[in-house]
């Protein structure tokens, strides 16, 4: 599923550049539900966000079902994206002016998924899945943390991505609601979807098939 | 409606504040533009026609009479379409017992032919009875008259004759009443106005049109030079020749300086506006950063991005379009017909400006949109890991030089410094709010300056005029007989008896081309000292040196101190040396000479005048007025006709009421720029507290108080307001030397001079000063009424 090979990234800043990640060698297989953990600055966001194409590698290269995402145009990352990966926030950045159903049919709006017409269906069937569908017409402000993750998980699985990337998904929630969720990624992954999610050490036995672990940008266990 | 468009509108519906003062820019835009568009489409067409559907003459003769048979010679010489005798009445007129005022009064042949100088029928009678007058219409209200009333005439011969107003006319040739203080008048052939049988109380004009290339003034004065020889071989004297500028109104020079400053304004804030809304667009994406990340993470291409908040754009000036529009066209149609009011035009065609509609669809919504571009393209193609980043795009403050040297400033209370750093932490967003301030406070000075200039100029003129009074009879009289009248009027403190003169300049190969004036002051006097661009003054003793002024060497370029000036009259040509050139606001030549020399020119002898320039007791305008009516009943009672009494306040009115158009029209249009600026502000304020919330609640949080707060935001507008300020004043020096150099061109073929008014520098600071603390109201409001959880809790 995932072919990550030889990947450094660096940040320039104004006292040198910081060296973020060093050389990661690492395959994901499809089904798998991975946890990315580590130290706060150990890389495990930054190689997330590699992953999934929302940065791009220093040097190395993400192969994702055999495209290599570095070698693509910002358009057609943006259309890749779209189509095979989900994203779930620690912040769960739902927009605040759609409601909860809104915000779903966003990615099928903006990747054509569909017919126009079943989006709203779909979102709605979707939040279902997720437990929220009694939410759908509320605004994000107005549901829980728990209850805005759920709906950001449904978002992330609007164009029925294969790959589901989650960044710190339960960092705003309390220890009862993130163990809802990762069960909730548990199930996703028995339906055959790939997650890789970066946690703390404390979550990545709820139902992680395989924990990476990153020290200073190397993987190390 | 896809999320992405119902996105697009709750943004703007979450923010009503913000969209509202984007709106309102839009709205200042739009506004201003279809205002100055539709007043120029209205105006336009009126200004640049009228004057030729007057079918104006293209040259005047004044003969020894203006019989049929006299206007049959003129309309026989090849190249004449057509002639008109046209006899003139220089007279003056009052109702009741009110101030005398001149008035020109024009004999017609026929009301109902007239081809040449048309005007026609206002309101009332038409045409007037034998012993009825009519009025052009802008000398109503000038002179308080209405249809019905009475009026008296003092003809020429002192007589004075009480003639009913039978109605008004519109004459769009003519200057209005107002303008040139004089009342326009007409009277039938056979009117008892005319005077005696022998024509002496009247100018014998013959007016004249070419068959055709009416605006060929080469073609035109050869046309009128047979025409003068035709007449002269038929026996008849010619005694003057007036070629007006083919097809140009009298006042085309102020109407067209009027169309310019009226599109250069409007370009102005509209230009303003759209800076306005750069700035807006740049404040909103950079709010909207994060989200733009999220949607990008969640597929969302650039091009999808950017259309979203183009879509907002697009609302926001569509909206602006709806609002602005209507209220353009209809205060551009109130602002077109208050100005012809002024200028005395009739706006004959109110056509329905649809390609007006398209201009304002084109630069109302299509310009906002491809302005607004530039900041939308930048934001979305801001990268995912960027957008998501906290502090995304955010660079470190200190980086710049700029910053260091405000960061090396350690004598700076905390709370001043901190305020200081915020403000200028966007140098971007700083600047562009500066230029907008700046722009409408340097237009709204250099409006300021360009009156005060005018003011200036007149008050400094006239100043060099120690008269009140010059009054001008209708007979030569003796000088003593003159003193005798004169002492008996205690209202007069002062008198002196100057010779003047009408001649034709004498150009470089002899040929008399315009009048100049020619005045004998004496020498010695103290009432007239005018201010030398080169030379002397006349001194005791001088015979024929003259003194010319600025518009004599307009008219002979090259000519100076050391040369001589030729003039004619009575059909010889003299010619005078020249020893200084003096500066003067009217804009017509003016010779003056010992008062030997002006004699010489006239052929009359010393101890007799006609014109005299009275000291009155009192300065002010009732004292004037006062002397002017004393000296009235003493000339009437010593049975001394006067044909004119001119008050020197009446006059300098009469000058400064030019510029009021052109100053009515500066502030109003800079006042609406200065709107825009105001709404730059408001919005900057309000963007830069949006972005702050965070560390409002970090200030809050540490102790700061809502006035703390508050008064960071006021200190941030006044900061801007006071930047702004030195910007205006800097950009308004060269502002306010084009205006002043073009009014006084336009008005006084010479420019004004040069004046930066330090009431316009303060009344601008204290009103941008003003400006800033309103504009740093709500975004004040805002910052202090977040709670501590809700501010940090910003993303």
């Amino acid at each position: 599923m995932i072919n990550v090979r030889g990947l450094t990234k660096a940040y320039p800043q104004s006292a040198g550049a910081f060296q973020a990640l060093r050389g990661i060698d690492l395959d994901i297989r499809p089904g798998e539900f991975v946890a990315i953990v580590g130290k706060s600055g150990s890389g495990k966001s930054t190689l997330l966000n590699l992953l999934g194409g929302i940065d791009r590698p220093t040097t190395g290269s993400v192969k994702v079902e055999g495209t290599a995402i570095e070698s693509l145009s910002a358009t057609a990352l943006a259309r890749w994206r779209g189509r095979r990966v989900g994203f779930v926030f620690q912040s769960f950045q739902l927009l605040p002016t759609l409601t909860v159903r809104e915000n779903v049919m966003l990615p099928m709006d903006f990747a054509g998924h569909g017919p126009e017409r079943g989006r709203a269906d779909r979102a709605l069937e979707l939040l279902d899945q997720v437990g929220v569908a009694d939410q759908a017409d509320k605004l994000p402000a107005a549901l829980s943390g728990g209850q805005q993750q759920r709906a950001a998980i449904a978002r992330a699985l609007a164009n029925d991505p294969p790959l589901l990337l989650a960044d710190e998904p339960t960092g705003n929630l309390d220890s009862a609601t993130g163990g809802a969720i990762f069960r909730l990624f548990a199930t996703l992954v028995a339906a055959g979807r790939t997650i890789v999610v970066v946690t703390h050490e404390r979550d990545s036995d709820s139902g992680v098939q395989r924990r990476i672990t990153l020290a200073d940008g190397a993987v190390v266990a | 409606m896809a999320p992405r468009w119902r996105k697009a509108t709750r943004d703007l519906l979450a923010r009503p504040g913000r969209t509202a003062l984007a709106i309102l820019a839009l709205v200042a835009g739009v506004f201003q533009v279809g205002a100055m568009l539709y007043k120029f489409a209205l105006l336009q067409p009126e200004l640049t026609t009228m004057y030729g559907r007057t079918d104006p003459a293209a040259a005047v003769f004044t003969t020894d009479v203006a019989t049929d048979d006299v206007v049959d010679i003129v309309r026989r010489v090849p190249g004449v379409g057509h002639a008109e005798a046209r006899p003139v009445v220089l007279a003056r007129v009052r109702k009741g017992d009110a101030e005398w005022i001149p008035a020109v009064v024009s004999v017609v042949r026929d009301f109902d032919a007239q081809q040449i100088d048309t005007f026609k029928p206002e309101a009332g009678a038409w045409p007037p009875g034998r012993d009825e007058i009519v009025l052009e219409r802008s000398a109503l209200e000038f002179a308080h008259i209405a249809i019905g009333d009475t009026v008296t005439l003092r003809l020429p011969g002192g007589e004075d004759r009480a003639v009913r107003v039978a109605g008004t006319v519109y004459a769009p040739g003519l200057a209005p009443a107002w303008m040139e203080h004089v009342v326009p008048a007409w009277v039938t052939w056979d009117s008892p106005v005319r005077g005696p049988a022998d024509g002496s109380g009247e100018s014998a004009q013959i007016r004249m049109r070419v068959a055709d290339h009416a605006l060929d003034e080469g073609y035109v004065q050869e046309v009128a030079d047979s025409a003068q020889a035709a007449l002269e071989r038929a026996g008849h004297v010619v005694s003057r020749v007036t070629i007006p500028p083919p097809g140009k109104h009298p006042h085309a020079d102020q109407m067209a300086a009027f169309l310019f400053l009226l599109l250069t304004f409007g370009i102005l804030s509209f230009a303003l506006s759209m800076l306005l809304v750069t700035g807006m667009i740049h404040g909103l994406m950079q709010e909207q950063v994060r989200e733009v990340g999220v949607m990008k993470a969640l597929g969302a291409t650039d091009p999808q991005v950017a259309g979203i908040y183009l879509g907002q754009v697009a609302i926001l000036a569509a909206v602006a379009l709806v609002i602005g529009t209507p209220i353009g066209l209809f205060v551009g149609r109130v602002y077109a017909e208050f100005s012809a009011g002024i200028l005395n035009v009739d706006l004959t065609h109110r056509p329905f400006p649809i390609w007006l509609l398209f201009a304002e669809l084109v630069l109302g919504v299509v310009l906002p949109l491809l302005v607004a571009l530039i900041p939308i393209r930048r934001a979305a193609r801001v990268s995912v890991h960027e957008a998501l980043s906290d502090g995304a795009g955010a660079r470190a403050f200190g980086e710049r030089p700029f910053e260091r040297a405000l960061l090396s400033i350690r004598a700076l209370p905390r709370p001043l410094a901190l305020s200081l750093r915020t403000a200028l932490r966007h140098p971007a967003r700083v600047a562009l709010t500066v230029a907008m301030l700046a722009v409408g406070g340097a237009a709204f000075m250099a409006a300021l300056n360009t009156a005060a200039a005018w003011n200036g100029a007149v008050e400094n003129d006239f100043a060099h005029r120690r008269y009140d009074l010059t009054v001008v009879l209708a007979e030569f009289q003796a000088t003593a007989e003159l003193d005798r009248t004169l002492a008996a009027v205690p209202a007069v403190a002062h008198a002196e008896y100057w010779p003047g003169a009408s001649p034709y300049l004498v150009g470089p190969h002899g040929v008399s081309t315009v009048t100049a004036t020619m005045l004998g002051p004496d020498p010695g006097s103290e009432l007239l000292r005018l201010p030398l661009v080169s030379g002397r003054w006349l001194e005791p003793g001088d015979v024929d040196a003259v003194v010319i002024n600025q518009s004599v060497v307009k008219n002979l370029p090259g000519i100076g101190v050391g040369d001589s000036v030729g003039v004619r009259q009575r059909g010889r040509t003299t010619r005078f040396p020249i020893v200084g050139i003096v500066k003067e606001i009217a804009p017509m030549p003016a010779i003056y000479a010992p008062p030997g020399a002006v004699r010489g020119v006239t052929g009359r002898v010393p101890g007799e005048s006609r014109s005299i320039r009275i000291v009155s007791r009192s300065h002010d305008d009732a004292g004037q007025l006062r002397a002017a009516r004393a000296l009235e009943t003493a000339f009437e009672a010593a049975g001394i006709e006067v044909t004119g009494m001119h008050r020197m306040l009446d006059q300098k009115k009469g000058i400064l009421d030019h510029l009021v158009i052109l100053i009515s029209i500066l502030t109003m249009a800079s006042l609406i720029v200065v709107i825009v600026g105001a709404i730059g502000l408001a919005s900057t304020l309000t963007m830069s507290v949006v972005q702050r919330t965070r560390e409002i609640g970090i200030l809050s949080a540490i102790g700061a108080t809502p006035r703390t707060i508050a008064g960071q935001v006021a200190f941030e507008g006044l900061l801007l307001a006071v930047l702004s300020w030195l910007a205006a004043f800097v950009l308004s020096i060269p502002l306010s030397w084009g205006l002043e150099y073009a009014a006084g061109m336009i008005f006084l073929r010479m420019p004004l001079p040069f004046s930066l008014s330090p009431s316009a520098a303060g009344t601008w600071l204290a009103l941008v000063v003003v400006l800033a603390l309103v504009c740093s109201f709500y975004p004040a409001r805002r910052a202090t009424g977040l709670s501590v959880r809700e501010a940090l809790g910003s993303t």
